[in-house]
């Protein structure tokens, strides 16, 4: 595993601690694909609003605090401000307030919304004749939404090269409506499609940076829980739990073993 | 309406090049030489509401000033959470604008109808609510709004009247006073059965284009009155019932789908909201003074 990735991953863990909130197994699904795309992206910390920076909408945006993490390593903010996760009145809630935190695009928390404003903010930047790009992701359980689908449909027809959807695929939604064969899915409605693993780092780096001639879906193979295996094993009973001091020290011993 | 609605988009783009069309395949032909004038800000989306707004969303988070443009219940009851989440909570300007409510298209049946639309859009934060009567309200205030920095709801109508009333975007207009301590209130098109219900009785009129804000002064003006809501719609009488302790009556939709097919005017018949069911419920409010 990536060490910044490894560290961001025990702020996760003691930030749900402390704060009682997080939807961790989520969270470390998405820690790579977040990371590589902030990596790979034009932004700038101290310029949040710079017109010509790239830009990233959370769909998922229950992954808050993996989000969080992920700007705070990109400095955005201290990793210390978000202790007051999901506490009255902090910046920092347990979906994401743009109008609250900088570096964050949208607000977002009801699944099947973010994918379509990014779907129009790709659309307004290529009016706007910027040559940026504009990232989202989105979950497979948030794939269950038809608007996920529309947004798809959209980005396709009035076709941008501006856009990367990458697709979270941690298998979460079989214990209900799985979405099975996502590539062929994003495939039959036009988009370029690439799958890839999701906690590779420089992988994901490396599709992210490629250009593009349409919409492009990444589909990234990932494991919920990713980095302990007891939430892995569980993530069922893990998918909004927070840990407690036991399981803390049991979660963070598991994230530091030298296999996962 | 929706001409003028083209004519003013049209107008606003030849000046700001931010403004854009999106539609939800509607009034599509009407916007032919808008789309030909303006390369690359129209867009015909597609029949899919919910992302016809959170796309308009995100158009107008980079820089745009888009009106997106549908047919009334598709657009606001459907699309409700989009214009709630991503409009107003993350206070993205976009203008909404529909046509059909509330019984434009009384012949398609309930499916078509939409008479909660300026209620439950009301209730949303930072929202902006109108309901124009008239082309020249439609102008005035699609052109007050349009990048006021707040989400905008315009709801359009097949059949406009032709009074002269103020265009201040969120002020009301006194069409006429009266004695008898009796005023009349009411918004949008159905004004002029209104009128013609009111025409020789001694009432006050008022009218309101703008549901939010309210004209909250103008309706104090009148709290010593007993007031009748007369509206073809929710979300009138409550934005008047704000203004607290007043004594309101609302003669308005009942509580039934009313798919009878037929015309506006047929509906607004069956339900009392043609000149004599309106002169009715006021003739009878005039008619006992201790109610």
């Amino acid at each position: 595993m990536d060490s910044t990735c490894r560290r961001m991953r025990a702020e996760i863990l003691d930030i749900s601690f402390s704060s009682g909130h997080g939807h961790i197994p989520t969270c470390f699904s998405v820690v790579e694909c977040l990371y590589a795309a902030y990596e790979v992206m034009r932004h700038d910390p101290k310029r949040p609003d710079w017109a010509e920076r790239d830009r990233f909408v959370l769909s998922k945006g229950h992954a808050a605090l993996g989000y969080y993490a992920v700007l705070a390593q990109h400095s955005y903010f201290d990793i210390k401000e978000v202790a007051g996760f999901g506490a009255y009145n902090s910046r920092f809630g347990c979906h994401a307030d743009r109008t609250k935190l900088p570096g964050v695009e949208a607000s977002t928390g009801s699944l099947g919304h973010g994918i379509g404003i990014a779907v129009g903010m790709a659309l307004g930047e290529r009016v706007a004749g910027r040559q940026t790009k504009v990232f989202t992701l989105i979950g497979d359980g948030e794939s269950n939404e038809g608007s996920v689908w529309e947004a798809v449909m959209v980005a396709n027809n009035v076709g941008l090269n501006n856009l990367t959807i990458i697709y979270d695929h941690n298998k979460s939604q079989g214990r209900c409506l799985p979405v099975t064969n996502p590539g062929e899915r994003f495939r039959s409605f036009g988009c370029e499609v690439v799958e890839v693993n999701g906690h590779n780092v420089d992988a994901l780096k490396e599709v992210f940076a490629r250009p593009a001639t349409g919409v492009r879906a990444v589909i990234a193979d990932t494991v919920k829980g990713y980095g302990c295996k007891t939430l892995v094993d569980n993530v069922n009973e893990w998918h909004r739990k927070s840990p407690d001091a036991e399981q803390l020290a049991k979660l963070l011993e598991e994230l530091h073993a030298p296999a996962i | 309406m929706r001409r003028q609605f083209k004519e003013t988009t049209t107008a606003l783009a030849a000046t700001d090049p931010r403004v854009a069309v999106v539609l939800g395949d509607v009034s599509v032909y009407m916007f032919m030489d808008f789309h030909r004038a303006n390369p690359g800000k129209f867009y015909n989306m597609g029949i899919c509401e919910n992302s016809l707004i959170s796309v308009a969303a995100g158009m107008t988070a980079t820089g745009m000033r888009p009106f997106v443009h549908t047919i009334a219940p598709f657009l606001t009851e459907r699309s409700l959470e989009q214009i709630k989440l991503d409009c107003a909570y993350n206070q993205w300007p976009v203008n909404i604008v529909t046509c059909g409510a509330s019984f434009d298209y009384a012949w398609d049946g309930a499916t078509h109808h939409c008479y909660t639309d300026l209620a439950i859009l009301r209730l949303l934060p930072n929202m902006e609510v109108l309901q124009p009567g008239s082309r020249r309200e439609v102008d005035a205030l699609m052109r007050a709004t349009y990048d006021s920095g707040k989400p905008t709801y315009i709801r359009l109508s097949d059949h406009p009247h032709d009074v002269e009333t103020n265009l201040e975007f969120g002020k009301g207009t006194v069409l006429r006073e009266g004695k008898s301590g009796v005023t009349v209130m009411t918004a949008g098109p159905i004004l002029p059965n209104v009128m013609a219900a009111c025409e020789d009785l001694d009432v006050n009129l008022v009218y309101f284009h703008t549901l939010k804000p309210m004209d909250r002064a103008l309706v104090e003006r009148f709290r010593h009155d007993r007031i009748l809501v007369v509206h073809d719609a929710f979300g009138l009488q409550e934005a008047i019932n704000e203004v607290p302790g007043l004594r309101t009556w609302y003669h308005g939709l009942p509580d039934q789908f009313c798919a009878w097919y037929g015309t506006v005017h047929d509906i607004r018949a069956r339900i009392g909201l043609d000149a004599p069911g309106i002169r009715k419920a006021v003739t009878t409010l005039l008619e006992t003074p201790s109610a």
